[in-house]
């Protein structure tokens, strides 16, 4: 489901953002610092602060609906991932350096832009929950008239 | 609940916020947003440019987050809202609208890259995001505190002095500009008056370009002047980089799907990569006198309570640029100071082949009739009005030798057919004297009283009449 090209796109460093909903159907969502596409390319696992992680926690335990968007500065490449929730645990401590390396690279991107790195330099970025979900259908959602197209 | 005016900061669109939504049947989703209005203490709108998932949701679930970053502070927060309705006129549609408009027309976007609606909310709670936000008080320091606003009532007196000190229009135009950057530290700044030629605008006056720029054009309708012209309104833009990107990636799109028949990019006027700019609309009793647009490379430099300054400091250079034009035209001429000698070694003389031997090449000025048009040496130097007002003068130095002249016999000149009221002709002579300023030093136009001035060359001139 997520190739390879795709898979480099979303592990880049970019800005991405975790949605869920509620019982009520309230959306929820979080800041994600990093992502990690499995080998299969059918799961995903988003790096949620443990910090924000119960503003959606609850939402996923509850009805497993996710929705992960990512977008890519300065060409605003973006696209969203629909998924259901698998499970969630502890990142490990060999885990930090990648999450912490992509969310670095995010900076940079973000730099590049005109905000400056230190603008979201001091945002807590570990310890995180490691949150895994099973990818069901891919839409591209770069600006324009094709936006919410699916790609898979 | 924290007060929603107080994040005001986050509502420049200096970096994007996230939306929120959920359908029907319990799918969420999220996408980047490239701004949130805020409409009062209670609201917020949204843009509705495509027709998207997003927008699809909240027809059919009006429950919705967005998240904000506040710029100077790095705090994220979390807005809770409601949808309540689509506007499709009204200010808070008129504004968005037109700032979405002057991104669109950098983009060849315009009719395309479009406001739909904007999209009213209730907020139903303003929360701080804990893990996004300055981690100690320590770090709370010059960088993250929140720049001053920069048209304090002190800067506005000062420049509302420059006004009362000014005698001419020149004066008043530059003293303004000087005045922008003096007091509230805008160093890029430029005013545009309306050309002869309707719908277009053209420099008059600028500061802090490389070149003096006059007699740059832009059309009604096109970049934030045009826009601003078109509007009649003020608009603020902060994270113009960013939102200018977001366009091209509609554009690229679009162009691909076909979309774009006519599809070009203007070049942006002054600072190659602004990340700010403000237009201000220059309106005295209905009618556009001009626009002034300044910019900064500095990310957010125009704050909200700095909207009420700028349109009163828009109208009150507008009063004073039309009273002195009518002072031009109404008062008996006045002495001003004499221009300074050109640091040519040639004294100014009468035209003929003695002058001509002793001041080496003369240069060629050459009028296009067809074009309205002059190039001196085979480069452009203007066209139009100022054209035609400049051939004439030339043909009466060669005629009669005469090198003084005076803003009357000018208006009474049939051949140049000037209206009869609001002829604009100090602008259209300024304009000149700033072209030939750039273009070719040596040949001056130098106002000698109210009304009254004279040609002063430090060259020969050939005149060649192209049809």
């Amino acid at each position: 489901m997520i190739d390879v090209e795709l898979a480099a796109f979303l592990q880049e460093g970019i800005a991405i953002q975790l949605g869920t909903r509620n019982e009520r159907l309230e959306p929820n969502g979080v800041r994600v610092v990093s992502v990690a596409v499995d080998p299969d390319g059918r799961h995903i696992v988003a790096y949620v602060p443990d910090a924000a992680v119960a503003q959606v926690l609850p939402d996923l335990q509850s009805n497993g609906q996710a929705a992960l968007v990512f977008a890519r500065p300065p060409d605003e490449r973006a696209c969203q991932l629909k998924g259901t929730f698998t499970n969630a645990r502890p990142a490990t401590a060999a885990e930090r350096a990648g999450v912490e390396a992509q969310w670095d690279r995010w900076l940079d991107r973000l730099a590049s832009i005109g905000v400056a790195r230190a603008t979201l330099e001091p945002w807590i970025t570990w310890p995180c929950t490691a949150i895994r979900l099973r990818v069901t259908a891919i839409f591209d959602q770069t600006p324009g008239p094709n936006a919410g197209a699916p790609l898979a | 609940m924290t007060r929603l005016e107080s994040l005001a900061s986050c509502f420049q669109g200096l970096i994007p916020a996230t939306l929120f939504t959920c359908s029907r049947e319990g799918v969420p989703n999220a996408a980047y947003i490239s701004h949130v209005e805020f409409v009062d203490s209670g609201r917020v709108a949204l843009s509705f440019q495509f027709f998207n998932k997003s927008k699809a949701n909240i027809c059919e679930n009006p429950h919705a987050l967005v998240r904000l970053i506040d710029p100077d502070t790095s705090q994220g927060w979390r807005l809770r809202l409601r949808y309540v309705r689509s506007e499709t006129a009204g200010p808070v549609f008129d504004r968005m609208a037109l700032r979405i408009e002057a991104i669109a027309s950098y983009s060849g976007l315009k009719g395309i890259f479009k406001l739909r609606a904007a999209d009213i909310y209730e907020v139903l709670s303003v929360e701080m995001i804990e893990d996004e936000g300055p981690r100690a008080a320590s770090q709370w320091n010059e960088r993250t505190r929140p720049p001053a606003s920069v048209f304090t009532l002190h800067a506005m007196q000062e420049l509302s002095e420059r006004i009362h000190r000014a005698d001419t229009l020149e004066a008043l135009l530059d003293s303004m500009l000087e005045g922008l950057e003096a007091s509230c530290g805008f160093t890029h700044s430029m005013i545009l008056m309306p050309a002869a030629e309707e719908g277009v605008l053209v420099t008059i006056a600028s500061r802090g370009y490389p070149e003096n720029g006059a007699g740059a054009e832009v059309r009604i309708g096109e970049g934030i002047v045009g826009v601003v012209a078109e509007a009649r309104k003020p608009i603020r833009i902060s994270g113009l980089i960013r939102q200018m990107l977001y366009a091209y990636a509609v554009h690229k799109q679009a162009s691909e799907q076909g979309l774009c028949p006519h599809a070009h990019r203007i070049a942006l006027p002054g600072l190659a990569a602004p990340d700010s700019q403000l237009g201000v609309p220059l309106i005295n009793r209905g009618e556009l006198i001009g626009v002034l647009c300044v910019e900064s490379e500095q990310p957010y430099r125009f704050h909200e309570e700095d909207k009420t300054a700028i349109e009163l400091l828009g109208g009150y250079i507008a009063i004073a640029i039309h009273s002195m034009l009518q002072r031009e035209r109404s008062e008996p001429v006045a002495d001003v100071a004499p221009a300074p000698a050109l640091p040519t070694p040639a004294p100014v003389r009468a035209p003929g082949p003695t002058a001509r031997a002793a001041k080496g090449p003369a240069r060629e000025v050459a009028y296009y009739a067809a074009d309205e048009c002059i190039l001196v040496d085979g480069e452009y130097l203007i066209r139009s009005l100022p054209a035609k007002i400049f051939w004439k003068l030339l043909n009466a130095r060669q005629a009669e030798g005469r090198v003084e002249f005076t803003n009357r016999e000018l208006r009474l000149d049939k051949s140049l057919n000037l209206p009869e009221w609001k002829d604009n002709l100090e602008s259209r002579l300024l304009l000149l004297r700033r072209r030939l300023e750039q273009k070719c030093p040596d040949l001056r136009i130098v106002p000698k009283a109210r009304g009254r001035f004279t040609l002063q060359f430090g060259s020969d001139v050939v005149l060649v009449q192209k049809p």
